[in-house]
Order: structure tokens, then sequence, then C-alpha cells
């Protein structure tokens, strides 16, 4: 009895049972593929224990430490430089910081190794011109750390951005205290701003994280095999889903863990930007200081962006007569069209599901909206199957053949990506105030009211923000396209791909140009709003 | 309510960018083959039969996958693969029919030929080794199991295991002589390794190049496809190797060939339109087409190989039953992880 008036008694009912509906009908997949659980062959985990994990895990966490003091590196660095100091190009630093996150890391990897390679520009113009000079340049250069660094360019504008929001918004307060205190410049950043912003920058590092364990074509290539590379093999060559969902289990238990450290550095680290003030004036750098600046901030955005750029700038222009203008007209659609319709379904369930937390304020709905978080962690073409295996086993959905169509496809991207969509609004929401709902409520609006007159405009700049975040993400996607994808469609990823992977590199530039230059100009109008939050708050 | 309007408005746009296959003048591809050529391919039998070819392209295992939970609702017509393990996988889990048409019949070598019928081939290709023409003296070359001798240590380039062509590679050699005698090859191959297995096929041939190693196994075509490439120093890559068949002795095997190749759905909804494509493909023109561009081998024994590739001249090829490299799938992959070969 006493359950059944608890229950009456909650708010929002509809809400949350609304919103729980969804949640299960988007995890549906994932439900279906883990209820295989239980019918575990011990040989095959016996065998994976004997043979494999070791090798797997220890590539897994090397890859991720390389890739992660990277991204630290070249995120963290510059992000501090443009926060804090006045310097020639700081505006445009600022923007070109951010545009790696264009590049899809598979393109990436598959740029420098061309690039690299013995065939390749660099040593074929050595060899040429410098023949005696030329040996020290000719190495294997797909090694597991060459690989970390060229994820770690990919990957960095994650932590930059987390760590320049931050930056910016520790504040004048604790800088000039620090100063008052007579700490020197570097033991401000190491003893003040970085343990300050710590948080946020773990917040960056976390998505770099996922994105590596998530990463198949640069690791294979690579010859690196990771937990990933691991479920394909088990799944696929030896047709063993027991031990790929075994390996899955224990990549989400990874995922967990890292989840659970970055909780409890939250913890220890409470604090809010508010009660500070931003860093209103911008120190003047001395000369010495130039050269770390200037360096630092080129070097990122040299090696992450306008190298593979160019690259492949050229190469599409060498082949210039040989593009196919309509088929790269019809594939951006395809991938803008795709890519759209996703990411506004992304964006109106991450912002129901950060909503029902935020009304509700029950335990379960905090949980749901974590547990719908967990597909950016399980590889793409996992979903995928997941996928498929429910559309076609559940009687009464199979009868539809819905596999091969775009809802499955757009179904998928949601659940996948979702995570995506709602760290920037959650962020946004988790700002303000309570006090603005309880006016509303007093003036007797209701919960779809509020979301509507209050919390839509509030959050314009993190909805955007989400937006252009999802799409770049989505117009780079590749396993889960390439296996649910409907007849006859391709988009700008799937085509790149398919000529990268046979090293037609030449043929692939076109439309590895094409998502860059749309991504690129969707991050550099997003700069703008984040600058435009920073100068806001 | 107007949130309501965009949103049917959105279902309605979704719905128009799908196009979905009709029946009758269609036909519907699962294939893993990417390249060009098929699409030209395809283009011409559209137009000569105004028949409309519609494709669906990803990794064989992955398609194996879709073809088997969409069970009886699969709209694919045929399963186009470049290994005919996993036509064997496919045809093992009842996913494929089998084929009778004299017109094919008639196209495709005997020795290429699926036993059982259910699967046809288009091209076939050799896993051969090449070797440094500076440092390599072709007579010390024999055999596969040659490849092992002490002679190689640090010398031997290949890929990673989880490659397709190695692991058919690695089956035929367990179906040729045992499951005991496989894994020895391989433990000892791996010793042999000048490094770590990683890149693709061909980044094997310009690893020799640059020195790195001595020889490596490879797949014919690529050979092919560096030597007519665009970019200067591919061909001179290519040049700086040269082609060798292994097990060419008379009681030996002849060298490992695999095949691209075609299965019939079992519930084809298209049937006779698929055939109608099979036996377009495996026709001469077709076949010149897959030879002049893709540097295989063509499957019709009317057809000549690529010039380049007939200067490697004519070799024997191991005529082991080829669904056997799927049989052996799982034991090559099981002996690749005891053996360390990553």
């Amino acid at each position: 009895m006493e359950i059944i008036k608890k229950i009456v008694q909650i708010e929002h009912k509809r809400w949350i049972i609304g919103s729980s509906l969804i949640a299960l009908f988007l995890l549906l997949p994932i439900i279906f593929l883990f209820s295989n659980i239980f019918e575990i062959e011990q040989s095959s985990f016996v065998y994976l224990w004997k043979n494999l994990l070791l090798d797997y895990s220890f590539n897994t966490f090397y890859l991720i430490a390389i890739t992660s003091l990277f991204a630290l590196l070249f995120g963290i660095f510059p992000a501090w430089y443009v926060s804090n100091y006045k310097f020639k190009f700081r505006v445009f630093f600022d923007i070109a910081l951010f545009l790696p996150l264009a590049i899809p890391t598979y393109i990436m990897a598959f740029t420098y190794s061309d690039l690299l390679s013995y065939t390749g520009p660099l040593q074929s113009y050595l060899r040429n011109n410098y023949p005696d000079f030329s040996n020290i340049f000719n190495n294997d250069y797909l090694q597991i750390e060459i690989l970390g660094i060229l994820l770690g360019l990919a990957l960095y504008p994650y932590v930059y951005t987390a760590s320049r929001v931050s930056f910016s918004l520790i504040g004048s307060t604790y800088i000039n205290m620090s100063k008052n205190l007579g700490l020197s410049s570097t033991k401000l950043f190491f003893k003040v701003i970085i343990p300050l912003s710590k948080p946020a920058i773990f917040s960056g590092l976390f998505l770099v994280i996922m994105e590596v364990l998530n990463e198949y074509g640069a690791v294979k290539y690579f010859g690196v095999n990771t937990y990933t590379t691991g479920i394909f093999r088990a799944w696929f060559s030896m047709g063993n889903e027991n031990t790929a969902i075994q390996l899955a289990c224990l990549l989400i238990f990874l995922v967990f863990i890292i989840l659970f450290i970055e909780k409890l550095s939250h913890k220890k680290s409470k604090f809010y930007y508010s009660a500070n003030s931003k860093i209103e004036k911008l120190s003047t750098p001395t000369s010495n200081k130039y050269l770390y600046i200037y360096s630092l901030c080129s070097l990122p955005f040299i090696l992450g962006f306008l190298i593979p750029f160019f690259y492949i700038l050229n190469n599409s222009i060498l082949n210039f007569k040989n593009i196919d203008f309509s088929r790269l007209f019809e594939l951006s659609l395809n991938s803008i069209q795709v890519s759209t319709i996703s990411t506004v379904l992304i964006i109106i369930t991450a912002l129901l599901f950060l909503y029902v937390e935020k009304i509700s304020k029950l335990k379960l709905s905090t949980f749901i909206s974590q547990v719908t978080s967990l597909g950016y962690v399980i590889p793409g073409a996992v979903i995928g199957l997941g996928v498929i295996l429910l559309f076609t086993k559940i009687p009464m959905l199979s009868s539809y053949s819905l596999v091969g169509s775009f809802y499955v496809l757009i179904y998928a991207y949601v659940f996948r990506f979702l995570a995506v969509g709602k760290s920037p609004i959650k962020s946004s929401l988790e700002k303000q105030p309570e006090s603005f709902d309880d006016t509303a409520k007093t003036l007797g609006l209701g919960p779809f009211k509020i979301l509507q007159k209050i919390h839509f405009p509030i959050n314009r700049l993190a909805l955007i923000t989400a937006f252009i975040v999802t799409f770049v993400d989505l117009l780079k996607e590749l396993p889960i396209t390439l296996i649910l994808r409907p007849f006859n469609f391709d988009t700008l990823a799937t085509q790149t791909y398919e000529f990268a992977i046979e090293e037609m590199m030449v043929e692939s530039s076109s439309y590895s140009l094409a998502i860059i230059l749309i991504g690129s100009v969707m991050l550099v109008f997003l700069k703008y709003i984040i600058n435009k939050q920073i100068n806001a708050s | 309510m107007k949130r309501i309007v965009v949103f049917i408005s959105m279902i309605l746009v979704l719905s128009s960018c799908g196009e979905a296959p009709k029946k009758s003048n269609e036909i519907n591809l699962y294939s893993q083959r990417h390249y060009k050529v098929d699409e030209q391919q395809y283009k011409v039998f559209e137009k000569e039969t105004g028949i409309k070819v519609n494709v669906v392209k990803a990794n064989a295992d992955e398609l194996i996958e879709r073809l088997k939970n969409e069970g009886e609702n699969s709209p694919a017509d045929l399963f186009i693969t470049v290994d005919a393990g996993k036509l064997q996988k496919a045809k093992d889990l009842d996913l494929l029919q089998k084929i009778s048409s004299p017109i094919i019949n008639q196209n495709v070598d005997v020795d290429l030929k699926d036993v059982n019928g259910y699967w046809i081939p288009i091209t076939y290709r050799a896993r051969i080794v090449v070797y440094s023409k500076d440092r390599v003296d072709i007579s010390e070359l024999s055999t596969y199991d040659n490849l092992t001798d002490e002679k190689w240590r640090n010398k031997v380039l290949v890929r990673s295991s989880s490659n397709a062509y190695n692991q058919a590679l690695l089956s035929s050699i367990i179906a040729n002589t045992g499951e005991e005698s496989a894994t020895k090859w391989a433990s000892k191959l791996v010793k042999n390794f000048a490094r770590d297995p990683k890149g693709n096929d061909r980044d094997q041939v310009k690893a020799i190049t640059a020195g790195q190693g001595d020889l490596a196994i490879v797949n014919s075509y690529y050979i092919g496809l560096l030597l007519s490439s665009e970019n200067e120093e591919e061909i001179k890559a290519g040049n700086s190797v040269g082609v060798f068949f292994p097990n060419q002795g008379e009681d030996e095997s002849g060298s490992h060939i695999n095949v691209s190749g075609i299965g019939l759905a079992k519930n084809a909804p298209n049937k006779e339109n698929a055939i109608k494509l099979m036996e377009f493909l495996t026709s001469e023109s077709a076949q010149k087409t897959y030879t002049d561009t893709s540097y295989e081998y063509p499957a019709n024994p009317n057809v000549e190989p690529n010039e380049i590739v007939k200067k490697w001249g004519s070799f024997k090829k191991d005529i082991l039953d080829l669904n056997k490299l799927g049989v052996f799938r799982n034991k090559a992959i099981e002996i690749f992880d005891k053996s360390d070969w990553k």
C-alpha cells in the first residue's frame, strides 16, 4: 500500500514513465545482445584468457596512455596561452586549434602513413635529392606509438575545448590571489589552474578515451590488437558471439571504472566558476614566452590539421579531372541529410532525458539518463548487429523487414551518439539555479511550458553546441552506416573509407576533403558560439 | 502543433530518401567487393538488360549476419565476396541455394567451380611470394614451407592474421598437410618475421623496397596494381620485387588460390535476374573488364589475364576444394593465436 501511495505522490509521473519507455526502446538492442551472456561457454572464455586477453589489454591501455598524453599536451598548453595571454593571431589560433576535430581518425591515420611511407612524398623527395640523408627517415612508421600520436592529434580538441572554457572561467580572483602570494606563472599554472580545472580536463579526456576504445579502422591498419579488434575477430572471423560479447562487457566495465574515477575527482574538487569573475585582462607575455606560445599553439594545428588538409587538398587537385562532381554532390547531400535528421532527434531525446532528470529528482531518472549514454562506449558495429538482431528476431518487428531502412539506421545513430549530444546540454542545465523552475511553477506553468518558455531560450547556445558536435561526429560515422545502410546508399565517410582501405588515397581525397570542409565550417561556427558563451558568463 | 507538423514533415523527408527496392526489374546485391570496376560492370548490365542493380557494400561477415537474421524477409538476391571460405560459411548457415545455368557452367573453369553448385567464381587470385631482386636469388625459393627455413630469419613480411587472405592460406595448409604440420609451419614462420604483422599487402611490398625485409606473402593482383599505379615511386617499388609462385614441384600442391565469387541467396526475390547477372559477369566481355582493371585472373578460361600479369607466366594452382577454406577457418585462427601471429 505504502509503495502505491508513494508512486501516486510522485510528481510528473507521465514524464517519468514516458522517458523510461523511450529509454527502454533505445536500450533494446543491447538488452537483446547481453541476454545471451548467461549462455556463456566456459571454454571460449578460457581460450580468450589463455591466448589473447593479456595482449589485447596491454595494447588497449598502452594506446590509451599514449593518446591521452599527447591529447593533454596538445590540448592544455595552447588552451592556457589562448585563455590567459595577449598575442598576435590569438583569435586565429583559438579557432584553428579546434579544427582537427573535422578530420576522422581513420583519415588522419591513413593520410600520415601514406605521407611517411617509403613511396610517399617525403621519403621520395629525400631519396631523390639527398640520398645520404634519406636513410634516417626510412623507418617502419606503423607503430603503436605513432598511432597514439596520430590519434592524439585527431582528438586533442576535446581536451582543448574543455580546458579552454574552464581556464577562462576560473577567473581573475584566483589568479590575482596567487600572484599576490608570490607564485610564478609556471607555478600558478601547475599548482592552481590545473588542479582547479581537473574535472573539465577529465571530461574532455574521457571523450578522447572513448574514441580510442571505439577506434577500428586505424587500429587494424596499424596491426594493433585492442579490445575492439578482438570483438570483431571473435565475432566475425571465429563466429563466436559469446566471446565477442564477453569482450564488449569487459569494455563497458572498463568505461565504468573510468567514469567512477571521474566522479571521484569531481567530488574532491567542488567549486563553482560563477563565484568568480572571468579573466578580464589578458597578460602580456615576456618576449621569451612568445617562443613557447607560438610553437606550442602552432604545432598541434600544423600537424593535426594543416599538413593532412593540404596533402588531401593537393591530392584532390592532382586528381581534379577524374573527380565525379555529381557523385560528390550526391554523397555530400546524403551525409548532410542523414546527419541533420539524426542530430535533431538526438537533441530532442537528450533534452527529454535531462529535463526529466531535472524535474523528477528521482534516482531512477538519473540512472535511466546515464544508462542511455552507454551507446557511446559500445563499438558501432556491435550496436549495428544488436539492432539487426532486434529487428529480425522479434516477430512483431521482423515481418516489416525494417533492416536496411533509414528508420533503423537513424535509430542506431540516436542510441550511439546520444551521449555526445547530451553532454553540452547537461552542463548548461546544471548551471541554472532551481529557482527558475520554482518561480515558473508558482506562476502556474506546466513542465512542457517551462521547457518551452524557460529552458529552450536559456540553453539555446548549449543546444546549438550539442547540435554541431553531434553533427560532426555523425558526418564521420562509419561502422554503423556500413552495416545498416539501405541499398545504393553511400555517405562521404563510407566512400572515403572504401578507397582508403584499398590504398587509393588519391581517389578518396575529394570525398575526405568534403568531410573536412563541411566539418570545419560547422566547427568554426561552433567556436564562435562557445566564445560567446565564455564572454557572456 | 507546430512541433507536430515539423515532426511529421521530418518523417516524410525520411521516407522520401529511401529508395525501397521494388520487385520485378531489379536485383539486390550484398557485396564485399567495392571496386570501381564493379560499378562499371553493373552499369553495362543495366544498359543491356534494363534491370536495375541495387548494392549494399560491407564486410562479408557482417553481410552474412545480416542475411542470416533477415531470413525469409531478406531482399538480397546475390551475396558477393572475395573469399570462397565466406561463401562456404554462408552455404553452411543455409543462406544459399543451388545455381543451375548451363551458360555459367560453360563460362567458368572446372577447377574453380563449387563442387556442390552453391556458388560461382568470377575471378581468382594467387597468394604468392615476392622477393627483393637485389638481395634474394630466385633459386633459393621453393615452397611455402621453405619460408620457415632458418636462412630467412627476420626476413619475412606478411600482414595480420585477422586478414581473410592469411586465414584462407593457413586453412589450405591445414587441409593439405594436417593440423599438426600447419601449426608447426605457422609458429616457425612467426620466428622469421621481419616485424610485427601490420598494414595491407601493398605495404609489405613497400617494406621490401625500403629494406625492412626480403620476402613477402601477398596476393598476386597487388603487384599488378603497384605496377600500373600513377605514382612513379609505387611503380619503382613494384619493379624492385620479383614474383614467385610457390609449391610448383611435381609432387607439390601448387600455389594457393582463392576466388571472388557469388552465391545465390536462398530467398532471392529476383532469382531470374540474379542468374542473368551471374551469366553476364562470367561472360567473356565482363571477364576482360575484370582482368584489365583489377589484375585478377579470369574465371572464364577463354579470357587471357592482363599483359602485366601474363608476364609472370602460368603456374600450377592448388586445386583443393575451395570450400575447405571455410571449413578450416576457425582452426586456422586458433593456430594463429597459439603461434603468436598477431
